[in-house]
């Protein structure tokens, strides 16, 4: 675009202003997205979101209600994450990280 | 997929009432199959034999190079309940003359595996398009003629490539065409 241009573009600019409101802002939504700060925030076992409640207890907290508070997560010696219902499972045939294969101990567990 | 759809949904409803859970397995199913169809091997296919079971399928393979160039392979694949902490259940069910798989459909293939100790085993998160591609590269990058199930197989390449050659392609038209 020319410099010549550009000066008749400001000079309209200015004249609508003058004259009359095109447009006015009557409402507007903000959105916004965010993610936990974790290394990785999806169980690599059963896929979901370790913040929601895993695959298991989703289903059977339909029956009875408290699934969502026990389902908590736990973390790895080696900073992997996954549900403490999911890694307890495979824990029992093979105590190593399904992520990175080092032998699994706890550094935390919680929410 | 909309049948499918249904039926879970009718399942979700059912459970709801108290009457039965929800498999895992059928919930990780319907994900994994969607998956599994988008990133099948250029020459694979899978047969469901009912459209409602996505647990119970066939994996048919022709290879387009190799040994088994223009052979029909075809794999029976049943993912148990279990699943997916036990890696689904595969047997071949094509006759072929190959060092890791054996005559009677037995495979080597070291994801299938549910417990060991490497790397290399089963593990949850694998899926099953893992499944069906290591089973496709044992026709190309995993054929492995060092650690053998078909001993004699083995033995045959390593003594002459060209008797293993003709067996195999024996063995292809014996049983492997249409």
């Amino acid at each position: 675009m020319s410099e010549n241009s550009r000066m008749d573009e400001n000079d309209n600019d200015k004249k609508e202003v003058s004259q009359e409101k095109m447009f006015t802002l009557k409402k507007w939504n903000a959105v916004a997205m965010w993610s936990w700060d974790v290394e990785c925030d999806t169980c690599a076992i059963c896929r979901v979101q370790v913040m929601d409640a895993c695959l298991r207890c989703q289903a059977e907290s339909k029956k009875d209600f408290y699934g969502k508070q026990d389902c908590v997560v736990v973390w790895g010696e080696c900073n992997h994450s996954f549900h403490y219902c999911c890694m307890s499972l495979w824990v029992k045939q093979n105590n190593r990280c399904p992520l990175c294969q080092q032998e699994w101990s706890i550094q935390r567990m919680g929410k | 997929m909309i049948t499918l759809a249904q039926r879970l949904k009718k399942q979700q409803e059912e459970s709801s009432n108290g009457h039965n859970r929800i498999s895992i397995r059928d919930r990780l199913l319907v994900k994994e199959s969607q998956e599994l169809a988008q990133l099948l091997p250029p020459n694979c296919t899978v047969e469901y034999e009912n459209e409602n079971d996505l647990s119970n399928f066939t994996l048919i393979i022709k290879p387009t190079e190799g040994y088994w160039e223009n052979g029909i392979f075809k794999f029976s694949i049943y993912v148990t309940d279990e699943y997916n902490m036990v890696p689904p259940k595969v047997k071949c069910l094509t006759k072929l003359w190959h060092p890791n798989i054996s005559e009677t459909g037995e495979i080597c293939l070291s994801l299938l595996r549910q417990h060991s100790m490497d790397g290399l085993g089963w593990s949850p998160t694998r899926r099953l398009k893992d499944v069906v591609w290591g089973l496709h590269a044992l026709f190309t990058d995993l054929l492995n003629f060092e650690d053998p199930l078909n001993i004699e197989a083995a033995d045959m390449y390593k003594h002459s490539k060209l008797e293993f050659q003709i067996k195999v392609e024996e063995y292809v038209k014996l049983f492997a065409k249409n």
